[in-house]
C-alpha cells in the first residue's frame, strides 16, 4: 500500500514537473492466458516471448503513443475452467485485450467475452467464422483463417496445373478432431466446383500412428497432399512419407510446422516440403533484428535467444504488431482513457497494415475482422523456407460463404 | 473437546437415527450452510464466480461418482462422458423450446439411460476390466460427439447454451448461477447423507464388499448394480447440465473429455471413497489447488525477485501439486475425508486419547 501511494505520488510529481498534457501513465495491459504447461507448450513459450519482446521494444521507444505496454502472462494448462478463472481475474485487473491461444479455452471464454464486451484476440487460431464482425463484435482473428489457408492452398495447386484443377488428385490428410476437420467443407466445395479428385485421409489422435492412412494415400497416388497436423505429427508423417515412397515435394502442410519439427525430421529429409504461411519466415526481419540488437545483445530479452529463430516467434510478433497498431489507432482517434469499445474501433480502423512486411497487408473493418485472408506458400530448401508465391487469397467467395453460414449458426444458437 | 457427547441420550428411534446427533456437528453444518447462502455478499465476485461456483458443481459430480465408486464399488472411468450426455441433451432440449426445468430432468434421464446400457458390462466384468469398459464409454461418446455435427453443433463443435430461465424468470447474474448450482449441490448432498442410513445404501455397501455374499443375504446384486449406475448417471447428467448453464454457457466436447473423467476420479480418490465431506475436500483440492498454487508461486517469486521464466512459473505449480497429492495420500491413503475424520475422532474422546486404542 505504502509503495503504491509513494509511486502514485511520485508519478503525480513527475507529471506536474514535466507539465505534460494529462496523459495518465497507466500501462495498457494485454492479458495472455496461455497453456504453458500442457498441450500447447510447443508454441506458447515462443509466442509469449515475442509478445513481451515486442512490448519491451515499443516501451523503449516510448510505448504506444506515450503509454507503456504491460504484458500479463498466466498459465491455464489448457483447462477451460482455469482459462475462465484467468479471464475473470485479469478482467478485474483492468485488462481489456485477451489472448488465449488455445481452442478449448477460447471457446469457453467466448460467451463471457461477448457478454462483457472485451477484446478477444485469436489470430491464426480458434473459430474461423469469428471474422464476421457483425456477429462476433468482440473477437479479432486478424489474419487468415484455416478455411482461407486451405482455399489458398487449392489456389496454389491450381496455378501449378495450368489454372485447372480438373482431375487433379488431392489428398487431405488430417488429425481426426475439430482442428483437422475444419477445412473439409471448404476443400470439398472447391473440389466440386473445379472437378478435382479430393479424398480424405483422417488419422486418429494423438497422431503417433499414421501408418494405415499413409498406405491408403500411396494407393490413391495423389498429385498433392494437404496436411492438417501439428507438432510431432509432422515428424511421424515424414517418416511414413519416406516409407511409402511419396515425394515430400507433394506435401503442403499447415502453418504450424516449425523449426523444431524440421530439426526432428532432419533438414535434408524435409527438403522440398511446402507449407502455407501467414507470416514472414525467419529472423531476417527488421523488427526481429531490432529486438535482437536492442534487447538480446544487451541481455534484456524475455527468454532464450534461440527461440527468436522459430516460426512461432514470428507469429507472436505478427499477432501483437496488429494489436498494438489497433490500440495506437484507438488512442489517436478516440483519445484516452481507453475502453474496450474504443480499442474495438481502433482495431476496426486498421488499414493496409503489414507490420513492415511481417504479414500480408490487412484491412480490418467492422464487418470483416480478418482483414483479407492472404497467405503464401513456402518451400523448405534444406536450410531455410523460401517463398514460392507472393501474398494471395483465392476462392474468397467460398470462404465467405462458409463464414456466413457458420456465424449465422452461432447467431441462431445464441438466441 | 468441541464434540461433546455427554448429555446426548437416544430416547427414540428417530433421535438415534439423526443425521447429526452431536450438537457441534449441527452447528458446524448450520454455519457452513449460512455461509453458503450468504456467500454472494461475503466473498468477492471473482471468488464467487471462478472458485466457489465451479467448486460446488464439481463437488456434486464427485458425489455422483462417489455413489457408484465409493458406495457400490464399481469402477467408472467415463464419468465425464455421462456428464456430457446430460449437458448435450439439456442444451439441445432447451434450444428446441423445452423449458429448462423439464429439459434438465430429461438430460439426467438420457444420461441415466445410456449409463445403464453401458452398466450391463458391469454385470459381466469386475475391477480393472470394468474400468476399461467404462473407459470405452468415454471414447465412444467422444467419438460420437465429434463426428455427429447434429450433436456437436457444426464444424466449430460448439453449442451455445440458451439464456437460463427458471420458472419463466431469466437468470443471468453470478448470484443466480451460484444459487442454481448450490441448490443442486445441496439436494445431492442431502440425498447422499440419507443414502448412508437407508436400505438402498446398505444394499450397495453389501454389493461393494462382496457381491455373492450380498446375494446370500438376500440382496439382489444385479438389481442394485443397475440402480447404482442409473442413479449415479442421473446425478452426473444433471450436474453436467448445471455446469454448462451456470458456468460454461457453451458446450464443447473437450469439456467432457477423458482427462475430465480422470480429474473427477482423482477428486473422489483424493477426497476419500464413500465420504461425503471428502468429496467436497477432493473437489477443492483437485480443482482449485493448481490455480491457487500458481498464484502463490507467482507471488512468492515476485516478492523474492527470483525472475523465473513464464515456463518455470507454469510448471512449478504442477510439480508441487503432484507432490502434495502423493504426500496427502501417504499420510492418509483413505483420503482427505478420512483425515478430517481422524481429527474428529481424536477430538471426540479428547483428552482421553487412550480410549481409541
Amino acid at each position: 500500500m505504502k509503495t503504491k501511494l509513494f509511486s502514485a505520488a511520485a508519478g503525480l510529481g513527475l507529471a506536474l514537473a514535466a507539465a505534460a498534457p494529462a496523459t495518465a501513465q497507466t500501462p495498457i495491459k494485454f492479458g495472455l492466458c496461455y497453456d504453458l504447461s500442457k498441450a500447447y507448450t510447443f508454441i506458447t513459450p515462443q509466442v509469449s516471448q515475442a509478445a513481451r519482446d515486442l512490448a519491451a521494444l515499443m516501451n523503449l521507444k516510448g510505448g504506444i503513443e506515450g503509454n507503456p505496454i504491460e504484458i500479463v502472462v498466466q498459465d491455464h494448462g489448457n483447462e477451460p475452467q482455469r482459462g475462465i478463472e484467468c479471464y475473470e481475474k485479469l478482467k478485474r485487473e483492468g485488462v481489456m485485450v485477451f489472448d488465449m491461444l488455445s481452442t478449448p479455452v477460447s471457446r469457453a471464454v467466448l460467451p463471457r467475452v461477448m457478454k462483457d464486451g472485451n477484446i478477444l484476440a485469436q489470430s491464426f487460431v480458434g473459430r474461423g467464422d469469428a471474422v464476421d464482425g457483425d456477429v462476433f463484435k468482440w473477437v479479432f482473428p486478424i489474419g487468415p483463417t484455416y478455411w482461407g489457408q486451405a482455399a489458398n492452398n487449392m489456389q496454389y495447386i491450381k496455378t501449378r496445373h495450368n489454372n485447372s484443377l480438373k482431375g487433379v488428385k488431392v489428398a487431405f490428410m488430417y488429425i481426426d478432431y475439430p482442428f483437422g476437420q475444419e477445412p473439409i467443407g471448404v476443400l470439398k466445395t472447391i473440389a466440386q466446383r473445379e472437378g478435382a479428385d479430393l479424398q480424405l485421409f483422417p488419422f486418429p489422435l494423438p497422431g503417433n500412428d499414421q501408418a494405415s492412412a499413409w498406405t491408403q494415400v500411396r494407393r490413391f497416388n495423389p498429385d498433392w497432399i494437404i496436411m492438417w497436423a501439428f507438432s510431432n505429427m509432422h515428424v511421424v508423417a515424414s517418416r511414413e512419407i519416406k516409407r511409402n515412397g511419396i515425394s515430400p515435394e507433394k506435401l503442403i502442410v499447415v502453418n504450424w510446422i516449425n523449426e523444431t519439427d524440421i530439426a526432428n525430421i532432419g533438414p535434408e529429409a524435409a527438403k522440398g516440403m511446402k507449407r502455407g504461411v501467414n507470416v514472414f519466415s525467419g529472423p531476417n526481419h527488421p523488427i526481429i533484428q531490432q529486438i535482437l540488437k536492442e534487447l538480446y545483445d544487451k541481455n534484456k530479452g524475455a527468454g532464450d535467444r534461440k527461440f527468436t529463430n522459430d516460426t512461432y516467434y514470428n507469429n507472436g510478433i505478427a499477432i501483437y504488431s496488429s494489436l498494438f497498431e489497433g490500440v495506437r489507432l484507438a488512442i489517436r482517434n478516440e483519445k484516452l482513457p481507453l475502453t474496450p469499445d474504443k480499442i474495438r474501433k481502433g482495431l476496426e480502423s486498421i488499414t493496409n497494415f503489414n507490420a513492415n512486411g511481417m504479414i500480408a497487408p490487412v484491412t480490418v473493418t467492422a464487418k470483416d475482422h480478418g482483414g483479407g485472408g492472404k497467405t503464401r506458400i513456402e518451400m523448405w530448401d534444406g536450410a531455410k523456407w523460401v517463398p514460392q508465391t507472393d501474398w494471395f487469397a483465392g476462392y474468397l467467395d467460398i470462404v465467405n460463404e462458409v463464414v456466413k453460414e457458420q456465424s449465422a449458426e452461432f447467431l441462431k444458437s445464441n438466441k | 473437546m468441541f464434540l461433546r457427547q455427554s448429555g446426548i441420550h437416544h430416547a427414540s428411534y428417530s433421535a438415534d437415527r439423526a443425521l447429526f446427533p452431536i450438537p457441534f456437528d449441527r452447528w458446524a453444518v448450520a454455519v457452513l450452510l449460512a455461509f453458503g447462502l450468504a456467500a454472494p455478499w461475503l466473498v468477492s465476485s471473482l471468488t464467487l464466480s471462478t472458485y466457489l461456483l465451479p467448486w460446488i458443481v464439481w463437488t456434486t459430480a464427485a458425489l455422483g461418482l462417489n455413489l457408484i465408486l465409493g458406495w457400490a464399488g464399481q469402477f467408472h472411468f467415463g464419468y465425464a462422458a455421462i456428464m456430457g450426455i446430460g449437458a448435450y441433451a439439456t442444451v439441445h432440449g432447451t434450444r428446441h423450446g423445452i423449458p429448462f426445468e423439464i429439459a434438465i430432468v430429461l438430460g439426467g434421464l438420457t444420461a441415466a439411460a445410456i449409463g445403464v446400457v453401458f452398466s450391463f458390462t458391469a454385470l459381466r466384468v469386475k475391477g480393472l476390466y470394468l474400468a476399461l469398459s467404462t473407459l470405452a464409454l468415454q471414447f465412444c461418446m467422444d467419438w460420437v460427439i465429434s463426428h455427429v455435427p447434429a450433436i456437436s453443433g457444426g464444424t466449430q463443435a460448439t453449442l451455445q447454451a440458451p439464456p437460463l430461465k427458471i420458472l419463466g424468470q431469466g437468470v443471468s447474474s453470478e448470484t443466480g448461477y451460484y444459487y442454481l448450482a448450490l441448490a443442486w449441490c445441496l439436494l445431492v448432498t442431502v440425498f447422499m447423507l440419507n443414502l448412508k442410513r437407508s436400505s438402498l445404501g446398505r444394499a450397495l455397501v453389501a454389493v461393494r464388499e462382496k457381491d455373492f455374499a450380498a446375494a446370500v443375504i438376500g440382496v439382489n446384486s444385479f438389481y442394485y448394480k443397475l440402480v447404482a449406475f442409473a442413479t449415479s448417471s442421473f446425478i452426473g447428467g444433471v450436474t453436467g447440465a448445471v455446469l454448462i448453464f451456470s458456468f460454461y454457457h457453451a458446450v464443447t466436447p473437450e469439456q467432457f473429455a477423458v482427462n475430465v473423467s480422470i480429474e473427477v476420479l482423482a477428486m473422489v480418490i483424493v477426497g476419500g471413497l464413500a465420504s461425503i465431506i471428502g468429496s467436497f475436500f477432493g473437489a477443492a483440492f483437485i480443482l482449485l489447488m493448481p490455480g491457487l498454487m500458481n498464484a502463490l508461486i507467482t507471488w512468492v517469486s515476485a516478492r523474492l525477485g527470483l525472475g523465473l521464466s513464464v515456463e518455470t512459473l507454469a510448471h512449478l505449480p504442477h510439480a508441487v501439486y503432484g507432490a502434495l497429492i502423493i504426500a496427502f495420500l501417504l499420510v492418509e491413503p483413505m483420503g482427505l475425508g478420512k483425515l478430517y475424520n481422524n481429527v474428529r475422532n481424536y477430538l471426540l474422546v479428547w483428552p482421553f486419547g487412550y480410549t481409541r486404542k
